[in-house]
């Protein structure tokens, strides 16, 4: 469902709300997925953020209108306005920080009230960080109100995809979806500005002499 | 449904006996009904010269920082006919497009400051469809990756190049031909005509120690 003032699209798009309690990791997670960044920096979303994400998959290419709402209570905004028309949703809490998870009953009534048999994951986020407060045995609403639950962490991308892949396959009611390989299409060719390209390499000059951010992040596929 | 591919079949069968997901979630009706759909790459009439698992960053110029891109497989990709090269590289998993530009001629990779493991270059990217300069900074797991990147990739370049020049080259011949047949207004040319062959000699000599880097490349790789 998108927003009056947002592009349509002709391939079949859905509308998934993620909620879950402030400094969770929704808007990484969202950012992760649209740009590869990781952030580190916390800041508040305030009200709600509308992203686009699509995916290819053997059916074609779908997306996913991503509403990312503030978590936190005094920047909630219009709460149940931006779950209406939610056809799939995603209920974040931080496995180390325990009141997050606490707190997901409210987030999923809330849902629930004005989303009724729409598919929901259950994601228990930052599960690189070594002291969990929240083990994976503890996690058990999913089971009481029927969710599926991701362990995942936006950090080392571990199982970043799967929330997506898993409603994907709920919304189109076909198990065997996957996502493929998107058409890398040739790039057009393009004239090199000698001012231009002189410019790009002294820009790279100082960009050589920056560290990168995640430098001792050795465990990556 | 009933069309499908054995290739994608056996994705399936291979997804499904890896997949120990256990589904814990409520019978929902399905929203949509999607058809299966042939799948195109947009990489089949590449062949791949150089394959290896990575992580990308991009240049923030605004924040002065680097910005992961994505971590996956990058690839070199050489195409069938015309042999042009780009890089081509995807997001694991996902599979999506974090990097997709030509090799042009004269573009080199080079050190990264400090890190052995990574290095860094300009192109004018088109991942997203549309044409953006990006500087770009990729790291490997080891250095003798990045060493065997950096190798692939400057000779890239450079046989861009010299197909380029030599594609000049016999055409300023051609040239040359006609207007000694002419014989008009040949008094400069001759200059011209020496440095061509010249340039021709240089390329079959950077030719020949090319093939023996790409032993030497080959005996590295296999040995890590």
């Amino acid at each position: 469902m998108a927003l009056p003032n947002q592009e349509t699209v002709n391939y079949p798009s859905f509308k998934l709300v993620i909620v879950g309690d402030g400094g969770t990791g929704k808007t990484t997670f969202v950012k992760r997925h649209l740009t590869g960044e990781f952030e580190k920096k916390y800041e508040p979303t305030i009200g709600v953020e509308v992203h686009p994400l699509d995916f290819f998959t053997n059916c074609g290419k779908i997306r996913f209108y991503c509403w990312d709402t503030a978590g936190q209570e005094k920047f909630g905004g219009l709460r149940d306005g931006y779950y209406i028309h939610g056809q799939c949703a995603i209920i974040m809490f931080d496995v180390t920080a325990r009141l997050t998870y606490k707190n997901v009953p409210t987030w999923h009534r809330d849902l629930c009230r004005v989303c009724e048999n729409i598919p929901i994951v259950l994601c228990g986020n930052k599960v690189d960080v070594k002291n969990r407060q929240v083990k994976a045995k503890q996690v058990t609403f999913h089971r009481k109100k029927n969710l599926q639950y991701y362990e995942i962490s936006a950090k080392s991308n571990y199982n970043f995809e799967k929330p997506f892949l898993y409603l994907a396959r709920k919304l189109a009611g076909d198990p065997n979806l996957h996502f493929v390989e998107s058409p890398a299409l040739a790039p057009p060719e393009v004239h090199i500005d000698i001012a231009e390209q002189q410019k790009n390499e002294a820009q790279l000059i100082e960009a050589m002499a920056q560290p990168l951010p995640d430098d001792d992040d050795e465990a990556f596929e | 449904m009933a069309t499908k591919e054995p290739e994608h079949e056996h994705r399936d069968e291979e997804e499904a006996g890896t997949n120990e997901d256990e589904d814990t979630g409520a019978q929902v009706a399905p929203i949509v009904r999607l058809e299966e759909v042939a799948v195109t790459t947009g990489e089949e009439d590449e062949d791949a010269v150089l394959d290896l698992k990575s992580k990308l960053y991009r240049f923030d110029k605004d924040a002065s920082q680097w910005k992961e891109r994505g971590a996956g497989t990058v690839k070199l990709l050489k195409h069938k006919t015309s042999g042009k090269i780009r890089l081509v590289m995807r997001q694991s998993k996902t599979l999506k497009i974090c990097a997709n530009h030509f090799v042009k001629p004269g573009m080199t990779v080079q050190e990264h400051v400090g890190n052995e493991k990574s290095c860094v270059w300009n192109a004018s990217d088109y991942a997203d469809g549309e044409l953006k300069d990006e500087l770009f900074c990729i790291r490997f797991a080891t250095i003798e990756n990045c060493k065997i990147f950096m190798e692939k990739f400057n000779e890239a370049g450079e046989s861009v190049k010299e197909k380029e020049e030599s594609k000049k080259a016999s055409e300023t011949a051609g040239l040359l031909e006609k207007l000694s047949v002419e014989e008009t207004k040949t008094e400069e040319k001759p200059v011209e005509k020496v440095k061509t062959e010249v340039e021709a000699e240089e390329k079959k000599k950077s030719e020949a120690e090319k093939v023996d880097e790409e032993k030497k490349t080959e005996e590295t790789g296999s040995s890590t």
